[in-house]
């Protein structure tokens, strides 16, 4: 069953503002293969998902306390 | 639920929002109706008393986003006035009548009001919503009066310090021992010092003893005898679950909504509960039922209510999450895991993390400004406190195309 989460061809980006993040480390729980928070403090991620990883970086993206991280390329938005 | 079935969503929060998407995922057919009371969409509500109140964020900018296409029918600016869980009928202002297959409740909690306090007067105000923060705004630009806060809990600790980060003056009263006491001594004693070097004044253990209104001055007169006049006082002293609406509905309402551990509700069929507002027994601790007010937790109950509405009461799995939390205070995060609440005893663990301790056992951690400590430490408490096996019809995952790999990026 499809749902209704698919993409466009170029497939979805994330992207994670700047600004807003204060480096929760929440985004690492959801998708630890997309999110780390690196021992210096600041975040690593990549920035685009893996078609199995669309579920988990949707989850990061809703559970982030500042809301700094936008999927793009997913359709609906 | 079948396609051609409507589901009612009352309650436009973020549980309500995220319910609607997730019944999108699952690829739902149906109609959706979304009723808020509220006139915006969804919003980031923990901004409200950090970004917004401070005037470094605009309501626009919080509106949450979804990732599928929701095709919801939007009722907001309405607020549902009665439910008929025999007729399965939402009644709405002006006699209108709305039947649903299927309900979800969100209808989060409303901050409550302390007795005695002169409730109309525009100077007093709770934090609950974009208007509220708006409206502390209005009163604090019409005077340079210090701002008071009642209450040491979540709420009341990050309006003093939003106060502070805006240079204004802020008292913080409280009646425990210490602001945040219940996070353990260790929250309570840094918060303490925290809010000292930013010249936030704490009065604690302490309460009002009557309210100073007259036409020019307004402030508080405390119980240990102090008197503060203020620009505007914010009442942070607890919230209650916003179940008017289910009065004489036959769902149990006590403390929120009574739900069994797959958040469908106590005596009804095909109403599910999420958010705030649902009281279920999260199978993982324990089968005592109880609610849960952090974001989070809406997300998840709003999915997870939304997936066993679909599966049906036979085919749902309990909601048994590993409660997470945050908050900020200044520049310093604080972040939660478990359900510190239901600890007897606290003990320091490794780097700088307090443990919550339940006979014995390990039911919650708290981190000050240790994220990565908290990732490993709520690691460490889902390997401790495993969800219970659980087998039953599991909700199929959505299926998705193949996308490109890159480079990784740092954000600095
Ligand atoms: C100021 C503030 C700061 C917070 N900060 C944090 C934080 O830092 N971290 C954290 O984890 N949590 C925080 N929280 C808690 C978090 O925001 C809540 O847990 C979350 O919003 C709950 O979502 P909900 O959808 O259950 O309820 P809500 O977000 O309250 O949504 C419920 C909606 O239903 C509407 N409604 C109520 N009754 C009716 C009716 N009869 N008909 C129609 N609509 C109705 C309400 O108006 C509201 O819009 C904060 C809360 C507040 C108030
Ligand atoms: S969860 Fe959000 S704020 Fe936290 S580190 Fe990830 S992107 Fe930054």
């Amino acid at each position: 069953m499809a749902g209704r989460m698919r993409m466009r061809a170029e497939g979805p980006r994330i992207s994670v503002d700047n600004e807003r993040c204060e480096r929760f480390g929440l985004c690492e729980w959801e998708a630890p293969a997309l999110f780390q928070l690196r021992r210096d403090g600041r975040l690593r991620y990549r920035r685009r998902a893996q078609p199995h990883e669309i579920e988990q970086a949707a989850a990061a993206a809703r559970c982030c306390p500042m809301q700094a991280i936008a999927l793009t390329g997913v359709t609906g938005r | 639920m079948s396609d051609g079935d409507r589901i009612v969503i009352v309650g436009a929060g973020v549980a309500g929002l995220r319910a609607a998407e997730r019944l999108r995922e699952l690829g739902f057919d149906g109609e959706v109706v979304l009723i808020g009371d509220e006139a915006r969409r969804p919003y980031h509500r923990p901004t409200v008393s950090k970004q917004l109140v401070q005037g470094i964020a605009r309501p626009g900018d919080v509106t949450l986003q979804s990732y599928v296409d929701l095709d919801v029918h939007w009722r907001l600016g309405t607020r549902a006035t009665h439910l008929d869980t025999a007729q399965r009928v939402v009644h709405l202002p002006g006699g209108e009548e709305l039947w649903y297959d299927g309900l979800v409740v969100a209808t989060g909690v409303v901050p409550r009001h302390l007795p005695g306090s002169p409730r109309h007067d525009p100077r007093v105000r709770v934090l609950r919503t974009v208007e509220d923060a708006a409206a502390v705004r209005r009163a604090l630009a019409t005077s340079s009066k210090p701002a008071v806060v009642i209450g040491g809990g979540l709420i009341g600790n990050e309006f003093a310090a939003s106060m502070r980060q805006m240079g204004r003056d802020v008292t913080l009263v409280g009646h425990a021992r210490a602001p945040l006491y219940r996070f353990g001594p260790r929250v309570a004693e840094s918060v303490t010092d925290l809010h000292r070097s930013h010249r936030a004044a704490l009065a604690m253990r302490t309460e009002v003893r009557h309210w100073i209104t007259t036409k020019d001055t307004f402030g508080l007169h405390l119980t240990n005898n102090q008197l503060v006049v203020a620009s505007c006082v914010v009442l942070a002293i607890g919230s209650v679950p916003a179940v008017d609406w289910l009065r004489g509905s036959g769902l149990t309402l006590d403390d929120g909504v009574l739900c069994e551990p797959t958040l469908f509700a106590v005596g009804a069929d095909d109403v599910v509960v999420a958010g705030d507002v649902a009281r279920w027994p999260n199978l993982r601790f324990d089968d005592v039922p109880r609610r849960v007010e952090h974001w989070l937790n809406a997300v998840e109950s709003g999915r997870a209510a939304a997936e066993n509405l679909l599966a049906g009461r036979a085919g749902a799995r309990p909601f048994t999450p590993l409660p997470r939390a945050w908050s900020s205070l200044y520049e310093v995060r604080l972040q939660m895991a478990g359900l510190p609440a239901l600890a007897d005893d606290t003990v320091p663990l490794a780097d700088g993390i307090t443990g919550f301790v339940r006979a014995g056992e390990l039911v919650g951690v708290c981190g000050w400004d240790r994220p990565r400590a908290m990732l490993r430490w709520t690691a460490e408490l889902e390997r401790r406190l495993p969800a219970p096996e659980h087998t039953g019809t599991s909700v199929p995952a959505a299926g998705v195309p193949l996308v490109p790999d890159t480079v990784p990026e740092t954000v600095p």
